[in-house]
């Protein structure tokens, strides 16, 4: 074994270097304690035990007062708990300050700042900085980590972690004399005696550390600099951008040009039109698409759509509306059927779907009995009354003219609009718009009669109205 | 009969006039040191350890590959979705912290009860500890989806945003409790590690351990001061680890415990856990050295009497375990609420059903075994049992969160199905685990050399015979 050169000669220290102190082993912990027992009934004030584990007994017989680390880890602690609790109100239950402000959380209506909820944070800092004061303040109070110590030179000295214990004397002790200390340790019954010198090889340090350590500290410099230099500054540049987060996506916005893969200077587009978006492929059709029953889609008794240039359903169907919006009235109009088509079947859950569609989408206008009155309407003619807006009232589903159009045309009416009534093919589904067909024949079905009416029933009979 | 036994190489008798030895074979402090540093001094380490390295870095691989596909992919690639939106990732969770108890309990609570056997177990124990919270951290750290903003977790100030956590919901409090758990197992770790790494630093042949051990020894001399003021830090570290070891799995069990849901909303849920997070614990200690004992020859330090102390203690916490399984069911019939009863009687005989029964079996039943001597001291018997009550906890989370499928409305019911990665994923921390465990056993102390020697018959003898009588009173060795 490496280790059992009990009467090496120190190395690596010249005759020239001082002495610091008496190095003397022994081989257990009960010899050690009464070595130290001795050494302070002798007068010893400096010296100290060294042993593989904390031996018992020891403070007292060199004399080690208690440490001062639990009234340290106590007052951190404490301040820990006033942290935490603060960082907690501050955090949830403040948002006035101007700078680093916290947020009011508000959660089902309970306090904002509430001990309990706060408790098992609280005690979580309070555990953590205890623990780092603890740890670390043990270590500050130890003066460690010391990485240069002369008794590390003695080879003896390695078994402190296996299975020796030794006694240091220090030079510096009044009482300590190299010869007469040592012939005392002998006494106590020492096993083996050094001396330890003054570690000149310590005090220098190598040339690469140095130079490596210059620059390091002008390396630390940079970041404050750069910043400094960065500060306040207007930047043309986009910020550095780390995590994209699809912020960017390689694709082709609706309505816009199509990818150029000639040159900026003779663009080159990658559709003939230069658009991004095109046309499905003719004599194709997107899926659910497919609307080939005139009756079902378009409410009239298939291929009798008049030909005519530009107006009518058809035209509509792709333009969206006619330009005026006014000239329907006028065009010919194709045979629109006069039932339901046999997609639909008629009955009491149909008629609720209607009603419920037509409460979302109808009454805004036309109002729940479908006499035109609904609230957007009567907004709209006060308006117009007043001179500050256009309108042309809201027709009333129970007008003779509107009771007397057939089914397919009121359908029609629904899904293209008429006048200044805009079209619905877009927001209701088919089945939708047959289903409000359906829920406004049952109104009309009902005997309501229009605003007109009931004036001129009250003109007729006076005392009716009174 | 205690005629017939010698008491340095069997220290399982129990004779209340003898206080059973913790170091066997009549260990003098050298053979003590090295005994452990041979592990580390060793040329090459057992051929078993290479087997076991290789296999535990190619299943770390393959939670390498499986997180670069959840980072790249997002949290879809699990099975978790409506209504079991924790899976895998918070079962695995709560089964490696509840593993990560039992380093701590053995080195804080077992220490401020005087408990000397602990001191053979408690250095592998807390590493197990550290690399259990590893893997812990790892799941809940990687379910928050955009990984590059994790820090949104802790309370950073932002100059105008006002973005910062809730602090009254437990999912934070978790954050702190397992970040404290994780920090103070290291410091606590690290600094019993000390003055063992300075006797590897001594022990050191090339420069590089030299320099290595010598700057993680930060300069330890043993001097009786620093002995001094390292057992106060010990103590203290031990009084501070001690309500902490207790309070993270009770904070574990409030993300369930809080939340409003039948077989979630109970008071049992912090002891209950804490039970069982102890149980699993000492179940994996066991599982790891025992293997570790045969492989490194340290039958001397770690006896057959430690290990009965840690099967005796799997025994205790597999009944309190078991109790609280029992305690349940009679709340949920004695409560009267319809939820509760159908949420448990669902747990025994529902859709997971057959998970219960085999975390009844793994963990009521199999421990019970225990109670025969013969188990107790047998190596193969104690490793089979603690890799039962493993699996068994692993199910006894998943039960637990298995109660989302069925809530209370029938039409959100659902159930849950694990992905491939999820599955790979609970392998390859395994696969973390013991590299780690692998390079521990290989470049650190695995024994706590200084303390071992304290309790060492050698230390205890002299003290018999010493007169100082400031001598602390040490306990007896149960």
């Amino acid at each position: 074994m490496a280790h059992s050169h009990k009467h090496d000669t120190p190395v690596e220290t010249g005759p020239s270097s001082k002495l610091i102190s008496l190095v003397a082993q022994f081989d257990d912990p009960h010899s050690l304690v009464a070595a130290c027992d001795r050494a302070r009934e002798a007068g010893y004030k400096k010296m100290d035990a060294y042993s593989p584990f904390p031996v018992h007994g020891i403070d007292d017989a060199i004399g080690i007062r208690r440490t001062r680390l639990p009234f340290f880890v106590l007052a951190v602690g404490l301040g820990a708990c006033a942290f935490a609790l603060l960082l907690q109100y501050y955090v949830n239950a403040t948002d006035e300050s101007p700078i680093f402000p916290g947020y009011k959380f508000f959660i089902s209506g309970k306090p904002l700042f509430s001990l309990p909820a706060n408790i098992p944070v609280t005690f979580e800092i309070i555990v953590l900085s205890s623990a780092f004061a603890t740890f670390f303040g043990m270590w500050y109070l130890n003066g460690l980590p010391r990485f240069a110590n002369p008794l590390h030179r003695l080879p003896m000295f390695r078994r402190v972690t296996n299975d020796k214990f030794f006694l240091v004397l220090e030079a510096e002790d009044e009482k300590f004399s190299e010869s007469r200390s040592r012939q005392q340790l002998e006494e106590w019954g020492a096993k083996a005696i050094e001396e330890c010198h003054e570690d000149l090889t310590d005090q220098k340090i190598p040339n690469g550390f140095r130079l490596a350590g210059i620059v390091f500290l002008f390396a630390l410099l940079l970041p404050p600099a750069l910043i400094y230099r960065v500060s306040g500054m207007t930047y043309r540049q986009p910020r550095l951008h780390v995590v994209p987060d699809m912020d960017w996506q390689d694709r082709y916005n609706t309505q816009t040009r199509g990818p150029n893969i000639g040159t900026p200077e003779s663009p080159r587009y990658l559709f003939a039109d230069g658009r991004a978006m095109q046309r499905p492929v003719s004599g194709t059709i997107a899926r659910g698409d497919l609307t080939e029953s005139d009756e079902y889609f378009r409410g009239y008794k298939t291929g009798t759509l008049p030909v005519s240039e530009g107006a009518g359903p058809s035209a509509q169907d792709q333009d969206g509306q006619d330009q005026d919006g006014m000239a329907t009235g006028t065009t010919p109009e194709p045979e629109w059927v006069d039932g339901f088509p046999e997609e639909v079947v008629v009955n009491t859950d149909f008629l609720k779907r209607g009603k419920q569609r037509f409460e979302i989408y109808c009454v805004a206008c036309h109002g729940y009995d479908g006499n035109g009155e609904g609230l957007v309407n009567q907004r709209a003619v006060a308006l117009a009354a007043a001179g500050e807006a256009a309108w042309t009232a809201a027709k009333s589903l129970h007008d003779p003219a509107v009771k007397a159009q057939p089914i397919g045309r009121i359908f029609d009416t629904i899904s293209n609009g008429r006048a200044t009534m805009g079209p619905y093919k877009d927001q209701i589904p088919v089945k939708d718009r047959w289903a409000i067909t359906a829920y406004v024949r049952a109104l009309q079905a009902t005997g309501i009669r229009t605003p007109q009416e009931l004036a001129e029933a009250n003109s007729a009979t006076p005392e009716a109205g009174q | 009969m205690a005629a017939t036994v010698d008491f340095s190489l069997d220290n399982t008798h129990e004779d209340p006039s003898r206080r059973a030895d913790l170091v066997l074979g009549g260990m003098t402090y050298g053979d003590i040191t090295d005994n452990v540093a041979e592990i580390w001094e060793a040329g090459r380490p057992p051929k078993i350890w290479y087997v076991v390295f290789g296999t535990a870095v190619v299943l770390l691989s393959i939670l390498g590959v499986c997180l670069l596909h959840l980072f790249f992919m997002g949290v879809g690639v699990w099975g978790n979705n409506n209504p079991v939106y924790w899976g895998f990732p918070i079962v695995n969770f709560v089964f490696w912290v509840g593993i990560g108890h039992a380093g701590t309990l053995i080195s804080a609570i077992l220490f401020l009860f005087r408990q000397n056997w602990r001191t053979s177990i408690n250095r592998a124990a807390e590493a197990m500890t550290i690399f259990a919270v590893v893997c812990a951290g790892l799941f809940p750290g990687v379910h928050i989806g955009r990984l590059w903003v994790f820090y949104w977790l802790f309370p950073v100030p932002t100059e105008h945003l006002a973005m910062w956590p809730n602090f009254r919901s437990p999912l934070l409090w978790d954050v702190f409790a397992v970040g404290t758990y994780a920090t103070v197992s290291l410091l606590f770790w690290y600094m019993g590690m000390v003055p063992d790494i300075a006797t590897f630093r001594d022990r050191s042949k090339t420069k590089i351990q030299k320099f290595i051990y010598g700057l993680l020894s930060l300069g330890w001399t043993g001097s009786a001061r620093n002995w001094h003021r390292y057992e106060m830090a010990y103590t203290i570290l031990a009084a501070l680890a001690t309500p902490l070891v207790l309070s993270v799995h009770t904070i574990v069990s409030f993300d369930f415990a809080v939340s409003q849901l039948p077989g979630w909303h109970t008071t049992i849920f912090p002891p209950y856990f804490v039970a069982g997070a102890i149980f699993s614990g000492f179940a994996m200690v066991v599982t790891l050295l025992v293997p570790c004992r045969s492989l490194f020859k340290l039958e001397r330090l770690i006896t057959i009497r430690h290990l009965e102390n840690m099967n005796k203690i799997i025994m205790a916490t597999g009944l309190m375990v078991g109790t609280a399984y029992g305690i349940e069911f009679f709340i949920a019939w004695y409560g009267g609420v319809e939820y509760e009863k159908f949420a448990f009687i669902n747990r025994a005989f529902g859709n997971y059903g057959i998970s219960y029964w085999i975390m009844v079996t793994c963990n009521v039943f199999i421990p019970q075994l225990f109670w025969i001597r013969w188990f107790r001291t047998n190596l193969l018997a104690m490793v089979v049992i603690s890799i039962f009550v493993n699996i068994g906890m692993w199910f006894e989370r998943f039960v637990i969160l298995m109660s989302l499928t069925r809530d209370f409305l029938p039409s959100s019911w659902g159930n849950f199905y694990p992905s491939l990665v999820d599955i790979l994923m609970l392998i390859g921390s395994f696969g973390l685990f013991f590299t780690l465990f692998c390079l521990f056993c290989r470049y650190l102390p695995i024994i706590a050399i200084s303390e071992v020697k304290n309790v060492s018959p050698q230390t205890l003898h002299h003290h018999g015979h010493d007169e100082h009588e400031h001598h602390v009173e040490h306990g007896t060795a149960h």
